[in-house]
């Protein structure tokens, strides 16, 4: 009886050591899974995006009163510090954020522990998504429905939703704007990737579970690198000329404010 | 002993609840792909038809509850004695008399094709019930609003849960079924597919004959393989109708360069599917043969294949034409548009 006290007073011993010492060694040792959320936070500028409420003007001298600020984002992939990048599943990979829901939250289960230092992902549906058919589109049709990102007549969903009125020097009476961009059938594919550097480590283990801020600009969407004027036209829909330049300046809008590194879904 | 019963009673309501619910048998079904067709296009694969999700497919085809006032189905625009074309309206008829501006085109062998509509709006066969189904003046439903019809039927509930292993009554399952149905849906029993494949029943006549060599020397760079299409997206120089003005392939390319080009139609049928063209504005196929030789008109887009030394269009003699004619009742396919399989009733 007392050998077995012996033996587990040493393996208590062993256990407190073996524990310390992995300690010591690495200090930021991370293992498990868990979930990285990311917030889009929607702004013009250096100013938050209040729908229907804020005017915003822009460099080409068009003031702006934003309804409607919906886009898809997908495709997530995760790099850490040691180059190793880890793709989330796609089949579970498209999202929908939508100002006007205020949904504007993605949440990323199941990562596995680690270091992340950037991320990737796209503005939109790529091609080989669309394909698979109904196979690949599952639920995310009706998703897209409901929050007006499915385009009926192309059969296909649109990438950005953005509308509101505008006045310009030219077009003095308020005027409706409507920015649709998606790929064009099988003829232009207007899906784009970014990748944004985190700035801050972003931790990930049993115990840790960051949130990422990020700031999608909507100013850019129309004058950013490419500049757009609405007062030349105002719904911009389909257009072989600048639906891709939509999409490039929309791709351009993210930036990652900070993260917050920390246990559970609101640190 | 009150308890009793009623434990026993549940357990009855339990198990015949069960019975009702016991999946029933489902076969695969074999798409064959007759020997004088090219390739499937469709990816069988991802979406096999079996049996019950085929069953499953045609009630949805059939049913009018797929449109905003219950009455418009599928199957009120593409009629299968008709190739499943609208007979005798020039546009698609929708919800509320509401009207269309394109002519409802055949469904068949869709199972080989790349694009659907007459611009390629989609390029998934799966995801083109979507169109008519939310478009204002065709079904004027949404997807959301069809599903969730779909999910307060209790049959359809079971049907779902038959054709499929997993998912029930959603919006990949409906359209797979409806996919399912359509992939079947093959026409190649006409007396030209007996000619060219030495079948019985096959032999032409002198005219018959006559008609497919001017057919061959003229019109198969856009009527090309035994679908008597290439796919293809071309201005065949109608004049546009200045009411509508519609573009054609540029709605979805937003291209100008594909400003009115729409989709080579396939010719199978097309002695059932009048009236012709995208608009629907020939009604016989005589109609149709003199736009070509003598109503061509020239414009940016123009397929360059309309342009000849001797002019635009195709020339084509009254025997030509009578032989076209001729031609085109070969590729009438009696067991298509009789086939049970596909039949409403």
């Amino acid at each position: 009886m007392k050998s077995i006290y012996k033996i587990l007073a040493l393996t208590l011993v062993l256990t407190v050591f073996v524990s310390c010492s992995s300690d010591d060694d690495t200090a930021t040792e991370l293992i498990g899974e868990n979930s990285v959320t990311l917030e889009f936070d929607n702004s013009v500028g250096s100013d938050d995006l209040l729908l229907a409420t804020s005017s915003y003007t822009n460099s080409q001298n068009e003031t702006l009163t934003i309804t409607r600020l919906n886009y898809i984002v997908s495709n997530f992939r995760l790099t850490n510090d040691q180059g190793e990048t880890f793709t989330y599943e796609k089949d579970d990979s498209y999202f929908v954020t939508s100002e006007e829901t205020g949904n504007t939250e993605v949440v990323l289960e199941n990562i596995p522990a680690g270091t992340y230092v950037s991320i990737t992902f796209g503005v939109g549906v790529d091609q080989e998504k669309y394909l698979q058919g109904a196979e690949g589109q599952g639920d995310f049709l009706t998703v897209a429905e409901e929050t007006n990102m499915m385009w009926s007549w192309q059969a296909g969903y649109k990438f950005l939703n953005f509308e509101g009125t505008f006045t310009s020097e030219t077009v003095t009476e308020t005027t409706d704007f409507k920015v649709h961009m998606g790929s064009h059938g099988s003829s232009l594919d207007n899906y784009k990737e970014v990748t944004l550097s985190l700035g801050t480590d972003a931790l990930v283990s049993d115990e840790m579970s960051p949130i990422v801020h990020l700031v999608a600009d909507a100013n850019a969407i129309l004058d950013g690198a490419h500049k757009l004027s609405l007062s030349e036209q105002s719904v911009i829909m389909v257009s072989e000329e600048k639906s891709p330049l939509v999409a490039l300046n929309t791709a351009s809008m993210f930036t990652v404010d900070h993260v917050h590194n920390g246990t559970g879904h609101s640190h | 002993m009150k308890y009793l019963f009623w434990v026993l009673l549940s357990v009855c309501l339990v198990s015949c609840n069960n019975e009702e619910y016991l999946p029933l048998e489902n076969t695969l079904l074999t798409v064959e792909v007759p020997e004088n067709f090219p390739d499937l296009v469709y990816d069988i694969e991802a979406n096999p038809p079996t049996q019950l999700g085929f069953e499953l497919g045609k009630k949805l085809f059939y049913d009018g509850n797929l449109s905003s006032n219950g009455f418009i189905s599928c199957g009120f625009c593409h009629e299968q004695n008709f190739a499943f074309t609208h007979h005798g309206h020039q546009f698609s008829h929708g919800v509320d008399d509401l009207e269309g501006t394109r002519n409802t085109p055949t469904i068949s062998n869709m199972a080989f094709f790349n694009e659907f509509a007459w611009d390629g709006a989609t390029s998934h066969l799966d995801l083109f019930p979507i169109i008519p189904i939310t478009n204002e003046v065709e079904m004027g439903e949404t997807m959301t609003g069809v599903i969730n019809k779909l999910i307060a039927d209790s049959e359809y509930q079971q049907q779902f849960e038959n054709a499929f292993e997993e998912g029930g009554v959603n919006a990949e399952n409906f359209l797979k079924a409806l996919s399912q149905f359509m992939v079947m849906m093959i026409s190649s029993n006409s007396k030209y597919d007996k000619f060219v494949r030495n079948e019985e029943g096959g032999e032409l006549t002198e005219v018959e004959a006559y008609g497919l060599s001017v057919f061959q020397q003229k019109c198969t760079t856009c009527h090309a393989t035994d679908l008597f299409t290439d796919g293809s997206f071309r201005n065949n120089g109608l004049p546009p109708n200045p009411q509508l003005n519609d573009v054609g392939r540029a709605e979805v390319s937003g291209s100008v360069n594909d400003n009115y080009k729409f989709k080579v139609p396939s010719l199978r049928n097309v002695a059932l599917t009048a009236p012709y063209m995208h608009d629907g504005r020939f009604g016989s196929l005589e109609s149709v043969l003199n736009f070509y030789a003598n109503g061509v008109v020239d414009s940016e887009t123009l397929d360059d294949s309309l342009r000849t030394d001797n002019g635009l269009g195709i020339a084509l003699s009254d025997a030509e034409k009578e032989g076209l004619l001729a031609f085109f009742e070969l590729l009438t396919d009696e067991t298509f548009i009789n086939d049970e399989r596909f039949s409403e009733y």
